[in-house]
């Protein structure tokens, strides 16, 4: 039984190598990174606030700052035309009882930056004469923290590390089933097209080639995760959302216990997308049957409020053993601290159960199906063939 | 002595449609067995049967000795008929590979095998970079690179030149001479009556003749006459068929018709070049029996 590692080997080794796989693996954070940072390098370095010139026109008779004040509204749109300043406000009379102003500027765009200003000016002169700390505080007036009380009436300080680290466990875990389960298809459906595969089942037995492909193209589509998640750690620590990632602690056996379900959570999936190479003629059509279970995968993150707010409701029982909904039911369970014990222990069987069936069916349905080429076998045929 | 290969009463059907049907023969350790009929007959079946890719419906298959087929994978090769290697590997690394998965470990044997088949140069190059033909001499290579006891060829001279037709037979019967038992499925009868001592013949999933080459062809007599000759050819009396391909004509005689007369009939019309009565060949053995 050592003939599935040589074929695991065999599988990571020649596709890791494929240019696909590169491309992907590299190419894919590029172009994000150029969709999404491009933009806001762009809009940096051409509209910084040093580039902001604010005037005003008083019709209140009362406000001052560091802002160019002009006496009526012709002079001001005059100087915006002649580009002496960006942008200019006026404060009508009955300012103080509308809390109207209007804004002029040569382009219309989002006016975050410039509304902060003129805020800040604003506040400025509303609150003239009151100490500088209230100033300050009614900029910005709450910093919050907060604590749940469990029955003993002890407090904790909450903070938003479960839930964050549920949905990133969510997110890695979907990314991880897109990829490699694009991978195994593939990796099936191609042998298939290039006829390898009736060599390959002379040497070894369906099990070994099934087991040996959901290892290798698994560990391919891990690799690939695994280097988005350090690229993406790179950016993140280094810029401002090293912040938020500091603030985050992970316990100890949440870590494991999201390690197993990870690991579990992945083999169900990736035996569920050998069998589906197996059965399609043509990769594009593995894909579509693929995409079901994917989404099926997918469903606890779209009804996550049901989840953590009613852990005993039906759904929320159904999806917590469901071998393809569990994994990420239970991360998120587990991580906010509503779960039993032999609740996480029940599910876990489950998936290891499932594992062995799912495995078992999949090498029937492999055996029966492989060497029909270019005949997609029928529901009820695969019926016959799982008997 | 243990039978190589036992089929006894296999049955195989697809969709409700019969592909095989219950088809019993064996193989004898050493022999150079041929599997013969014509496309779709149900060759490739049986091959995939003896392999454990498929299972039977029915009957038994039992390979050197064992019902088991996880047993015995490793000491048999296999060249399919849907030829099919990984493109972007190379040549080694493709042999390598396939050697690992019979439990074969290192590369003397595969080198040595690629210097037979004159292929040693391009060890390293990627299997999309070969020619047809010279792809279809690496999957003979790793059919046999185990070093296995039984080897099953499915198709072994479709798309080969005369040169390497040469080479693959030449290589198939130093086998047969190291004691390997080899059986070789084909459409081309014609090209494994010289090489086979015994055959089982098929047609439409059942077998319709099994035994010796020498012993089947003399059951149907000596009523056979291969001519070559310049001119034009005309019909003669006594023959009953004649099968024409340029100047070469293959001619089946009236029961009881004289040879000699035949031969003066022809020499008449044409100028001979060669004259000889044998026996009929596999191919209008094959065409008489299911016409019957």
């Amino acid at each position: 039984m050592t003939k599935w590692i040589t074929i695991a080997k065999h599988e990571f080794a020649y596709n890791v190598r494929r240019k696909e796989f590169l491309f992907v693996t590299f190419g894919l954070p590029l172009l994000m990174f150029a969709l999404i940072g491009l933009p806001v390098f762009l809009a940096a370095s051409t509209t910084g606030p040093e580039k902001f010139s604010i005037g005003y026109v008083d019709n209140t008779g009362t406000f001052g700052g560091n802002f160019t004040q002009y006496t009526n509204e012709t002079s001001a749109k005059n100087d915006i035309i002649d580009g002496n300043i960006t942008h200019f406000f006026v404060i009508p009379a009955d300012y103080r009882s509308t809390g109207k102003i209007e804004i002029y500027s040569r382009k219309s765009r989002m006016q975050g930056t410039i509304e902060g200003e003129i805020r800040g000016f604003l506040l400025d002169n509303l609150l003239k004469g009151e100490n500088k700390d209230i100033v300050e505080r009614v900029k910005n007036p709450i910093k919050s923290e907060y604590f749940t009380l469990n029955e003993k009436g002890e407090s904790s300080k909450d903070d938003l590390s479960g839930f964050l680290i549920s949905i990133a466990f969510a997110f890695f875990f979907m990314l991880t089933i897109f990829t490699s389960s694009n991978f195994l298809l593939q990796g099936v459906v191609e042998e298939k097209e290039n006829r390898v595969i009736e060599i390959l089942l002379s040497s070894v037995s369906h099990r070994e080639l099934l087991t040996g492909k959901v290892f290798g193209l698994g560990a391919v589509g891990l690799t690939q995760v695994f280097i988005w998640q350090a690229m993406g750690i790179a950016v993140l620590s280094s810029g401002p959302a090293a912040l938020l990632l500091a603030g985050i602690n992970i316990s100890i056996p949440l870590l494991i216990f999201a390690s197993g379900y990870f690991i579990l959570g992945y083999l169900v999936f990736a035996c569920i997308m050998a069998g589906v190479g197996a059965v399609a003629t043509t990769s594009r059509e593995g894909q579509q049957i693929a995409g079901i279970f994917t989404m099926i995968g997918a469903m606890p993150l779209i009804i996550s409020q049901l989840i953590l707010s009613k852990p005993d409701s039906i759904i929320s029982m159904i999806f917590s053993y469901f071998p393809l909904t569990s994994p990420i039911t239970m991360i998120m369970r587990i991580s906010t601290g509503n779960v039993k014990y032999y609740e996480v222990v029940l599910s876990l069987i489950i998936l290891t159960v499932s594992i062995l069936v799912i495995l078992e069916l999949v090498v029937r349905i492999f055996r029966a199906s492989l060497l029909m080429y270019g005949k997609k076998p029928t529901i009820s045929e695969l019926i016959k063939y799982v008997r | 002595m243990e039978k190589t290969v036992e089929v006894s009463h296999v049955s195989k059907s697809f969709n409700g449609q019969s592909i095989v049907k219950d088809i019993s023969f064996d193989i004898s350790p050493g022999e150079i067995f041929g599997l013969i009929g014509p496309n779709g007959a149900g060759k490739t079946t049986i091959i995939r049967m003896l392999l454990d890719i498929i299972r039977p419906d029915s009957g038994q298959i039992k390979i050197l000795g064992s019902g088991q087929p996880e047993e015995t994978k490793d000491m048999i090769g296999y060249l399919p008929e849907e030829r099919g290697l990984y493109r972007r590997l190379t040549v080694i690394n493709s042999l390598i590979y396939l050697g690992a998965l019979k439990n074969y470990q290192g590369k003397k044997r595969a080198l040595e095998l690629l210097e037979k088949m004159e292929m040693l140069q391009h060890k390293d190059k990627k299997l999309s970079e070969l020619s047809k033909g010279m792809q279809q001499k690496i999957q003979l290579i790793a059919a046999i690179c185990h070093d296995p006891q039984l080897i099953i060829l499915d198709e072994p001279f479709s798309g080969l030149d005369p040169v390497n037709m040469k080479l693959v037979k030449e290589m198939i019967l130093d086998l047969g001479k190291e004691g390997k038992t080899i059986l070789i499925s084909t459409h081309m009868m014609d090209q494994v009556e010289r090489m086979c001592g015994r055959i089982f013949m098929m047609h439409r999933g059942g077998g319709v003749l099994y035994g010796s080459v020498a012993e089947i062809k003399s059951r149907f007599g000596k009523n056979t006459v291969f001519l070559e000759f310049e001119g034009e050819f005309k019909n003669i009396p006594g023959v009953k068929k004649s099968n024409l391909s340029g100047n070469y004509a293959e001619l089946i005689l009236e029961d009881g018709a004289d040879t000699q007369d035949v031969l003066k009939a022809i020499a008449r019309d044409v100028r001979v070049g060669r004259f000889e009565v044998s026996s009929p060949s596999l191919n209008e053995i094959f065409i008489k029996v299911v016409e019957e």
